[in-house]
C-alpha cells in the first residue's frame, strides 16, 4: 500500500491551496499559446495579452494545415513512440534487473558505462552519429529515429535499477525456490511490483520521446520522415530573437496553432496512463 | 518489522570507491578501445585539391528533378507561387520545394553528403562559410553581373569566385513618424546628415519631453547588423577583403560617437526589435525614428494600428558631405551545393526567379500572399528595381508613399562591399556585446573599438 | 519477516556449485543477456561517435576541408578562456537557483499526490506534466512578454507595490533567475513525477506502524518518508544536475545567452561551437565538461547517498 493513512480525513486547505496555485502557474502559459492561436496573427505581436473576442479566427489553424505537414510529423512520432517506447520499456527494467539484483563481472564497470552514456552532451554526437549514419544508409530510415539512442535507455536503465533495488529479495528467492526461471521471475515476480515505477517510467520515456529533436531534426531530410517536433522546430526557426528580414507574425500564429493541436494527443496519452499511477490500491504482493 | 534491507550484498548503494575505481577503468577501457578504434572511422576532410572545375555551367537539356530548400514562412509561399510560372517555362523540371530549418541543417547535410538539395535560400552572411562547399557561379552569372547591384556581388564573392545567385537588397532607410514630427514643426525630409538628425531628435524632444526619439536596437546580434549597415554606407566593414581587421578605424569611430550621444543626450528609445516596448513606444509617438533596414516595413504595416498612415521611408543620413544615403542591412542569395544532383537544374530555376522578368515579377508582384506585392526588400538586379516600374504597389502604411522608389533609388547608393568572415556571429559575443555596453553608458567607443578589436582578434581571428 | 533462508538469493550466488549445471549456467547468463541489449547500442552508437569526436577534439576541422592535428590546442584555449570558466559558473549559478527549488515543490507536489484522499489527483498530475511537453519555442514569446521591463505584468505587478522596475532579461543580474523561472516550470513537472513513483514504493505499512505509535504527518514526513526517497532523491539531482549544466535551448530561445553571456550556460557555450563550425573545439569543449560533470555528480552522490 502506498498511500499515507492518517486520521486527519482531508489534506488541509493549505495543500489544496498550494495544488491549485502550482497548477496554475503550470498551466497558465500554455493556455496562452492555445489561446492565442486563435487570435489575429499580428496581434500576437503587437498586444500578446489581450484577447479581442471580435477578432477571433481560425486563419492561423487554416494556414498551419496547409503549409505544415502536421499529419505527417503525428504519424512518424507515434511510429517512433511505439517501436522505441517498446524498446526502452522491455530491455530497461530488463537490464535495471541484472545491475540490481545480480552479482556478476564487470558490473560495476557496465554500470559506468550506463552512467558515462548520461553525461555526454548530446550536440557533440550529433556529427560523428551522422556519419555513422550515413555509413550504414540509415539517414531518413525509422531505424535511425529510434535505436541511436542510448542516452534514452541509460536514464531508463538507472531508474529501473534503483526502483528494483528496493524490490525485497525474499519475493526473488521465494519464486526461485518455486522453480522459476531468470526470466519468470523478472517478468512475474518484479515487473507487477514495480508496476508505479514502470509507469512513471513509461510517462517520462513519452515525453522524452516526444520532445526529442535534436536528433530527428538532423538525420530525417524529407518532409514525410519529419517527426513532429521537427515539423515544429523548422515553423520556429525564424523566431529566436535573432531574425533577419522576416514577417514572423504569420509564422508564429502558425506555430501556437500547431502547438496546440500537438498537445492534444499527448494528454490522451496521459490521461490513460494515469490509470497505472497508483490510486491506493497497489497490489498488495509487498506485504508478507 | 519488515526492514527494507534493499541493497545488494556487494553492490554498494552508491558510487564508493570502488565504484569510483571501477568507473575510471570504464574509461580507461573505453579510451583504449577508442584509440584502437581510431584508425578506423570516417576520414575527416582528407583534403583532396578539387580536380575538375568547379564553375558551374548551364545544362543543355533541361529536364529532371530538384529539390529547392527555403526557410519557412511568407517566403516560402511567395516562392512555391511561382513555380507555376517556372513550370511554365520549363514544363519538364519538377521542383520539390521544402521548407527546411536552414540553419539546423545546411551544415550537416554538407557534412555527410547525403540527400543534399539542389539549391538552397542562405543568408549573405553564412555563404563565405559554405563556400567551400558550393559551386562556383561566376560562369553562368556573367551575363548579369554589370547589372547586379555592386555589394550583392561583393557579398558572394570569395577567392575569385562567385557562390550565390544575389537575390534580394535590402537597404537601410530611416524611417520617421511623419505625423507626430509634423505636429512638433520638425520637417524630416530636410534631415540630410546625421547631424542634422540629432538636432531633430532635440527639437522632437523639446516638444515631447517623455520621447526617445531614435530607435537605439537592444539585441546584440541585430545591434551588430545595424553597426554594419552603418559601416555599408561609408565603404567599410568589420574586415577588408582579406579578413583583416578594420574596426579600429575613423569610421566606425565616427558611428560609435553617433549613437553614444543618442544614448547620451537621451535622445534615444533602447529596445528590442519590435519587442513589447519597441512596439508600444513606436505607436505612442514616443519613438519616431527608425534608421533600419528596408524589411522595418512590416512593422507600420501590421503591427502599429495606432500610428497606421503616419509612417513614411526616406533614405538614410549621409555621414559626410555628398556621402552614400543608405547601406545593406542583411539580404540572402541562393547557393548551389557542388554534392547536389542537378546542380544546372537549379541554377535554372534561381536565373528565372533572380532574372527573368515574369520571374521576379512574380515573386514581388501581387499574389495570394501579399495582394499588395512583397515590400520587404528590392531586387538587386537592376533590371528588375527600375525606380519608375515599381513592382510592389504603394503602401497604405506610409500614406501612399511609392515606396518602391524610394527603396530603389537608396539601393543604388550602396557602396561596395567585402564577403562576410565565418566568424561573423560569434563576434557578437564581443563586438555586439561591447556596442550594448557603451549603450548602457558603461563604455566609451574608443574603448569599445579597441576590445573589440583585441578580443576578436584573439578568439577568432587568430584561430581560424 | 524471517531471515532469508539458506537458499536464498544471496546463497545462490555464493554457493555456484549447487545446484544442476544447467540452470547454474542460465543464471550466471542471465544478467549478461538481459544488459546485452543495452551494450550493443552502446556500443554502436556511443563508443563509436565518441572515438570520432575524441579525434576531433585535437583538430580544428570546420565541417568542409581537411583537419589539421593540432594537439591539446583546443583543450588549452578553452581552459584559458574566461569565457569557458563563466559558461561553468552560469550553470552553476542556475544549479543554486532550480535544484533546491525543484526538490522543494516537487517534494511537497508529489507527498501531496501521494495522498488518496486529494480531490482530482489525476488532473493535477496531468497539469504538471503539460508544461514538459509543450514546445519551447512555442512559450518562449510568453517569457519576453511577460517579463518585458517597460510594458510587461510582472514589473507592471512590481509598480503596483511601489518597487521599481526591473529588467528581468535586459541586466546580467536578473536574466538567470529569469531564466532558471523558465526550466523550473518546464522540468518540475518530470521531477514531481520521478518522486511520486519513488513515494509509491514505500512500503505503507512502515507509515502505518509510525502513525499508530502516534507519530504526526510531519513527523512521519520528516522521519520516514524523507530517509527512504533518499535515493530517489540522488537520483532525482544527478540528473537534474546533468540536465540544467547540458541546458541550452532555453536561454538559446529566450536571451540567445545575453545579455553579455550572463546567461550563457555550459551547454550554449558548447552550442555555439558547434552551430559556428568550429568542430574540432567544440568535441574537446563536450569533454571537458563531461569531466566537470562527473565531478559534480560523485560530489552529489557521496552527499546524499543513503546510509543503510
Amino acid at each position: 500500500m502506498t498511500t499515507v493513512d492518517t486520521r486527519r480525513s482531508r489534506p488541509a486547505i493549505v495543500s489544496q491551496a498550494f495544488m491549485v496555485l502550482l497548477t496554475l502557474l503550470f498551466l497558465s502559459p500554455v493556455v496562452w499559446a492555445v489561446v492565442s492561436s486563435f487570435k489575429p496573427a499580428a496581434d500576437i505581436i503587437r498586444d500578446p495579452l489581450g484577447f479581442d473576442a471580435t477578432s477571433f479566427t481560425l486563419d492561423n489553424f487554416t494556414a498551419m494545415f496547409d503549409s505544415v505537414p502536421l499529419a505527417s510529423g503525428f504519424l512518424n512520432t507515434a511510429i517512433v513512440l511505439v517501436l522505441k517506447g517498446t524498446l526502452i520499456l522491455f530491455f530497461a527494467p530488463l537490464a535495471g534487473y541484472a545491475f540490481a539484483k545480480y552479482d556478476f563481472p564487470l558490473k560495476n564497470v557496465l554500470f559506468g558505462t550506463v552512467l558515462v552514456t548520461l553525461m555526454l552532451p548530446i550536440i557533440v554526437l550529433i556529427i560523428p552519429l551522422l556519419l555513422e549514419m550515413k555509413e550504414f544508409g540509415w539517414i531518413n530510415t525509422y531505424q535511425a529515429l529510434v535505436l541511436p539512442d542510448s542516452f534514452g535507455l541509460a536514464f531508463a536503465i538507472f531508474w529501473m535499477r534503483q526502483v528494483i533495488a528496493s524490490v525485497p529479495d525474499e519475493l526473488l528467492d521465494a519464486a526461485r525456490v518455486d522453480g522459476c526461471g531468470e526470466f519468470g521471475i523478472f517478468w512475474r515476480i518484479v515487473l507487477p511490483v514495480i508496476r508505479p515505477g514502470l509507469a512513471g517510467l513509461a510517462v517520462l520515456t513519452v515525453m522524452n520521446i516526444y520532445n526529442d529533436f535534436i536528433w530527428p531534426v538532423v538525420v530525417t531530410t524529407s518532409d514525410s520522415m519529419q517527426t513532429l517536433q521537427v515539423v515544429l522546430s523548422t515553423l520556429a526557426q525564424n523566431i529566436s530573437g535573432n531574425t533577419i528580414g522576416a514577417d514572423y507574425a504569420t509564422i508564429t500564429g502558425q506555430l501556437l496553432a500547431a502547438s496546440s493541436i500537438a498537445l492534444i494527443p499527448l494528454l490522451v496519452i496521459f490521461i490513460v496512463l494515469q490509470k497505472h499511477f497508483i490510486n491506493g490500491i497497489l497490489a498488495g504482493s509487498v506485504k508478507g | 518489522m519488515h526492514q527494507h534491507s534493499s541493497r545488494d550484498g556487494s553492490a554498494h548503494p552508491a558510487r564508493s570507491g570502488f565504484r569510483r575505481l571501477a568507473r575510471y577503468g570504464a574509461l580507461g577501457i573505453s579510451a583504449t578501445v577508442a584509440l584502437a578504434l581510431t584508425a578506423c572511422g570516417p576520414a575527416i576532410g582528407s583534403g583532396e585539391a578539387p580536380a575538375e572545375s568547379t564553375k558551374l555551367q548551364a545544362p543543355t537539356d533541361p529536364s529532371g528533378e530538384i529539390t529547392i530548400w527555403d526557410r519557412s514562412g511568407d517566403l516560402f509561399e511567395v516562392f512555391d507561387g511561382v513555380i507555376e510560372k517556372f513550370n511554365e517555362k520549363y514544363p519538364d523540371i519538377v521542383v520539390n520545394h521544402e521548407a527546411v530549418d536552414i540553419g539546423a541543417k545546411l551544415q550537416n547535410t554538407l557534412i555527410t553528403a547525403t540527400d543534399v538539395p539542389d539549391g538552397v535560400f542562405l543568408d549573405d552572411q553564412l555563404v563565405p562559410g559554405y563556400a567551400d562547399s558550393l559551386w562556383d557561379l561566376s560562369d553562368v552569372l556573367d551575363p548579369y553581373l554589370a547589372d547586379i547591384a555592386q555589394q550583392k556581388v561583393d557579398v558572394n564573392s570569395i577567392n575569385g569566385g562567385i557562390f550565390g545567385v544575389p537575390w534580394d537588397l535590402d537597404p537601410g532607410l530611416l524611417f520617421y513618424n511623419e505625423a507626430a514630427l509634423t505636429s512638433a514643426g520638425i520637417d524630416a525630409t530636410a534631415i540630410e546628415s546625421y547631424d542634422d538628425l540629432l538636432q531633430a531628435a532635440r527639437d522632437y524632444k523639446a516638444f515631447r519631453p517623455d520621447a526617445g526619439p531614435i530607435h537605439l536596437e537592444q539585441s546584440a546580434f541585430l545591434g551588430q547588423l545595424q553597426l554594419e549597415m552603418y559601416a555599408s554606407q561609408l565603404g567599410t566593414s568589420i574586415t577588408d577583403e582579406n579578413g583583416e581587421l578594420r574596426i579600429d578605424s575613423p569610421e566606425y569611430e565616427q558611428i560609435l560617437t553617433f549613437l553614444d550621444t543618442v544614448q547620451k543626450e537621451g535622445l534615444g528609445t533602447r529596445a528590442e526589435y519590435l519587442g513589447p516596448t519597441d512596439i508600444a513606444t513606436l505607436d505612442s509617438g514616443q519613438q519616431v525614428f527608425v534608421p533600419w533596414a528596408q524589411w522595418f516595413s512590416f512593422g507600420p504595416q501590421q503591427l502599429l494600428p495606432e500610428t497606421l498612415g503616419d509612417w513614411r521611408a526616406m533614405p538614410l543620413p549621409a555621414w559626410e558631405d555628398g556621402g552614400a544615403r543608405s547601406g545593406a542591412m542583411g539580404g540572402s542569395s541562393f547557393i548551389i551545393p557542388k554534392d547536389a544532383a542537378e546542380p544546372g537544374l537549379a541554377w535554372l530555376f534561381y536565373e528565372f526567379l533572380v532574372f527573368d522578368p515574369e520571374g521576379y515579377a512574380a515573386v514581388y508582384g501581387p499574389n495570394s500572399i501579399y495582394p499588395n506585392g512583397l515590400n520587404t526588400s528590392i531586387p538587386s538586379y537592376a533590371p528588375a528595381a527600375d525606380a519608375d516600374k515599381p513592382l510592389f504597389g504603394e503602401v497604405e502604411a506610409f500614406g501612399d508613399q511609392d515606396f518602391w522608389k524610394t527603396a530603389v533609388e537608396a539601393g543604388e547608393q550602396i557602396p561596395g562591399g567585402v564577403p562576410t568572415p565565418t566568424w561573423w556571429g560569434g563576434a557578437v559575443d564581443y563586438l555586439g556585446n561591447n556596442i550594448q555596453k557603451m549603450l548602457d553608458g558603461t563604455m566609451t567607443p574608443q574603448e569599445v573599438i579597441s576590445v573589440s578589436t583585441e578580443d576578436i582578434q584573439t578568439n577568432l581571428v587568430d584561430r581560424q | 519477516m524471517t531471515a532469508p533462508s539458506a537458499l536464498g538469493f544471496r546463497a545462490v550466488r555464493r554457493a555456484p556449485q549447487q545446484g544442476p549445471r544447467w540452470s547454474l549456467l542460465r543464471r550466471r547468463s542471465a544478467p549478461y543477456l538481459f544488459i546485452a541489449p543495452f551494450i550493443l547500442i552502446f556500443a554502436l552508437f556511443s563508443i563509436y561517435p565518441l572515438t570520432f569526436a575524441l579525434r576531433l577534439s585535437f583538430t580544428d576541422w570546420r565541417g568542409t576541408g581537411a583537419a589539421t592535428w593540432v594537439g591539446l590546442d583546443n583543450y588549452a584555449y578553452l581552459l584559458g578562456n574566461p569565457a569557458f570558466w563563466a559558461s561553468l559558473a552560469n550553470s552553476g549559478i542556475l544549479w543554486l537557483l532550480i535544484i533546491p527549488a525543484q526538490v522543494v515543490i516537487g517534494l511537497v507536489a508529489a507527498v501531496l499526490l501521494n495522498n488518496a484522499k486529494l480531490r482530482m489527483r489525476g488532473f493535477y498530475r496531468t497539469a504538471f506534466i503539460v508544461p514538459f511537453v509543450t514546445p519551447l519555442v512555442a512559450i518562449a514569446q510568453i517569457w519576453v512578454v511577460v517579463f518585458d521591463q517597460n510594458y510587461g505584468p510582472v514589473n507592471d505587478i512590481l509598480g503596483a507595490v511601489g518597487l521599481p522596475d526591473i529588467g528581468w532579461l535586459t541586466t546580467s543580474e536578473w536574466s538567470k533567475p529569469t531564466i532558471a523561472l523558465l526550466f523550473l516550470w518546464k522540468t518540475t513537472g518530470f521531477a514531481i513525477i520521478i518522486l511520486l513513483s519513488g513515494l509509491q514504493s514505500i512500503d505503507t505499512s512502515v507509515y502505518e506502524a509510525a502513525a499508530l505509535d502516534g507519530a504526526s504527518r510531519a513527523r512521519q514526513l520528516w522521519s520516514i518518508t524523507v530517509p527512504l526517497i533518499r535515493r530517489t532523491l540522488m537520483f532525482l539531482v544527478v540528473l537534474q544536475t546533468l540536465a540544467v549544466f547540458q541546458m541550452f535551448a532555453e536561454p538559446y530561445v529566450v536571451t540567445q545567452g545575453g545579455p553579455y553571456n550572463s546567461t550563457t550556460t555550459a551547454g550554449l557555450y558548447l552550442y555555439n561551437h558547434i552551430t559556428r563550425a568550429d568542430l574540432g573545439t567544440g568535441a574537446a569543449n563536450s569533454f571537458l565538461l563531461v569531466i566537470a560533470v562527473m565531478v559534480l555528480s560523485l560530489v552529489f552522490v557521496r552527499l546524499l547517498r543513503p546510509k543503510d
